[in-house]
């Protein structure tokens, strides 16, 4: 069959070959294009960051000068920079670290857990608390926010970091990601390491966990993402800048007569650091199984 | 969204029986953090939320006692007149959305999807706007939309040699929801991206060289073998797509407060508005309770969709 299927196969490829080329060349126009839509408002945050003079700022935005800056400063940043006082861009960023860092990292231990004993673990009852959670994940935050807010702020929660990070912790869709990995990967890993005597938290710490580093990056991004953008939840539950994530401290300055724009800027750009550090150190591994759960999931 | 459950592995061979307890006790401890944190900070609130909808629970406690008032709380929103408003709002948002969103992710995961140089550089600056939080790209776009001499019409300005005049891109009742649905598509499109090329990569390529055989040119290989198998990558970015739609909520907070003349006004907005601002948590939680049964209606719709596809 392929011996008749091969020079068929071939003649058309040469036919199409000549096409090919002028369509790559449009191709390439295209994905320059969208580069162009895509990244150089990103670039025109960065340049304009280092721009001192905030009427300069906008009055360069319609020309080439946005993507151009002759005397480049850091003053915007050395002045939102500090860690007290009334422009405490520095502190926010802590606290956004802080609550980003906790929430991830309790989310990757515990998510990753249930997920391990859903798919591997000899409770009874298992497949019924699977189907609870994903039904579970049907319930959008915002629509159980409003007794969220009574509850934390009965519990005496509010303004702490804790009330930002706790809540978010176990999530349906990283226990059901984790679950859907550990269940593709072979049973013989299991039934080895249990004849040798390990129990079921050891199978899981040494033999499963550094198995799933795709599975552990991907949920990163995705926690880590959702973490440091949280908006609306913030601005319900702190009052004072003891724990105010750096989001809702950059919203404050759409509140002002004249926005300032070249520190508006500034902190935006310093808000974009940690997690562009986050998503270029997990990237290789994001992309191939964000995937694979994505469209069944 | 329907999840579909993955084959669970075979039944593991029962262990000794003197083992079982300890390591019942083990899976146990394993499940109950997720279990407990999930019940506390979700199922809980979740429940509530259908029992506060139906009280006249206020933000701050008061000495007089809190009151059952059935489904009153609903029947006035479904009275009022602006919460009409916000549900036309996130309509026009998602009709608006949809095409230029996934658009934009489509045609970009079909270009890279081909052999083109550097396309891996593309993948990762294309998922930028993606990590960037909304309030940044609130900062950025106010920027660019800025009225009377911001950089969008300046460029119109300049295209149009000064014969349109500038437009009020989030001052205008007429443009405010469309500027709104360009900064949001811009925001979140490379999530989509990323399905779609996963969605593309999961068709063998044996069916495109079926296709060849049988002389189909590369308009009917896109048309007949492509867009079939991208079929159930499309319900899902299309329903999430939706689902998110309804949520519109943060960059309307930031940027025009539902204004001008609520024309931006979202059903989460009106929900955070009532229950925050005019301190009516019962009448708020009904607006909530509303936007769960949405999201269910869509996601339901999603799960028959799928099934109708067979997949």
């Amino acid at each position: 069959m392929s011996e008749l299927a091969i020079p068929t196969l071939e003649a058309q490829v040469k036919s199409e070959r000549s096409a090919i080329g002028s369509l790559r060349m449009v191709q390439t126009a295209s994905i320059l294009v969208i580069a162009l839509v895509i990244v150089s408002p990103l670039f025109m945050l960065l340049i304009a960051s280092l721009k001192d003079d905030r009427f300069q700022i906008l009055a360069d935005m319609g020309s080439f000068r946005a993507f151009w800056v002759s005397n480049p400063t850091l003053s915007n940043f050395a002045e939102i920079g500090n860690l007290s006082g009334e422009l405490a861009f520095g502190r926010y960023l802590v606290n956004s670290l802080i609550i980003l860092a906790s929430t991830v990292g309790a989310g990757l231990i515990v998510n990753s857990m249930a997920g391990f004993v859903l798919a591997w673990g000899s409770l009874r009852g298992r497949a019924l608390i699977l189907s609870l959670v994903i039904a579970l994940y049907v319930i959008p935050q915002e629509s159980i926010i409003m007794p969220l807010v009574i509850m934390v702020s009965r519990a005496g929660m509010t303004d702490t970091f804790a009330v930002q990070i706790v809540p978010w912790i176990a999530s349906p869709l990283y226990i059901f990601l984790f679950y859907q990995f550990f269940a593709q990967l072979p049973k013989e890993l299991f039934e080895a390491a249990q004849i040798d005597g390990a129990s079921v938290f050891r199978i899981y710490r040494s033999i499963f966990l550094p198995l799933s580093l795709p599975a552990l990056a991907t949920v990163s991004i995705l926690m880590g993402i959702e973490s440091w953008n949280q908006y609306l939840w913030p601005i319900l539950v702190t009052q004072t800048d003891y724990a105010r994530p750096i989001a809702v401290a950059i919203a404050t300055f759409f509140g002002q007569d004249s926005i300032y724009w070249d520190r508006a800027m500034a902190a935006s750009v310093l808000m974009m650091i940690p997690i562009l550090a986050l998503y270029l150190a997990f990237q290789r591994w994001f992309v191939s199984s964000f995937v694979g759960s994505a469209v069944k999931g | 969204m329907t999840l579909q459950q993955t084959v669970r592995p075979a039944v593991i061979a029962r262990s000794a029986s003197r083992r079982d307890n300890g390591r019942l006790i083990q899976e146990i401890g394993m499940l109950a953090p997720a279990v407990i944190l999930l019940t506390i900070f979700l199922a809980v609130p979740f429940l509530l939320s259908f029992w506060t909808a139906m009280t006249n629970q206020p933000l701050v406690p008061r000495p007089t006692p809190i009151r059952f008032v059935g489904f009153n709380n609903f029947l006035r929103i479904f009275r009022d007149e602006l919460f009409w408003t916000s549900l036309w709002n996130v309509s026009r948002f998602t009709f608006w959305i949809l095409p230029v969103q996934c658009g934009l992710a489509f045609a970009t995961a079909l270009l890279l999807h081909q052999k083109l140089p550097f396309r891996n550089l593309f993948r990762g600056l294309f998922f930028l706007p993606a990590i960037t939080s909304m309030v940044v790209v609130c900062v950025i776009w106010g920027t660019l939309f800025q009225y009377p001499s911001g950089p969008f019409n300046q460029i119109i300005g300049f295209l149009s040699g000064g014969r349109i005049q500038p437009i009020d891109w989030l001052g205008d009742p007429n443009w405010a929801m469309f500027s709104i649905v360009l900064l949001s598509a811009w925001q979140a499109y490379g999530f989509q991206m990323i399905v779609y090329l996963a969605g593309l990569q999961g068709i063998p390529d044996e069916l495109y060289d079926a296709a060849r055989i049988d002389g189909a040119n590369a308009f009917q290989r896109f048309w007949h073998v492509t867009m079939p198998g991208l079929r159930p990558t499309h319900v899902f970015v299309l329903v999430i797509t939706t689902i998110q739609a309804f949520k519109l909520y943060t960059q309307v907070a930031i940027l025009t407060q539902g204004g001008p003349k609520s024309s931006t006004e979202t059903v989460v907005h009106y929900m955070v508005r009532s229950g925050f601002e005019e301190q009516k948590l019962g009448y708020a939680s009904a607006v909530s309770v509303i936007l769960f049964l949405i999201v269910l209606v869509i996601a339901l719709l999603q799960r028959q969709l799928l099934r109708r596809f067979d997949v």
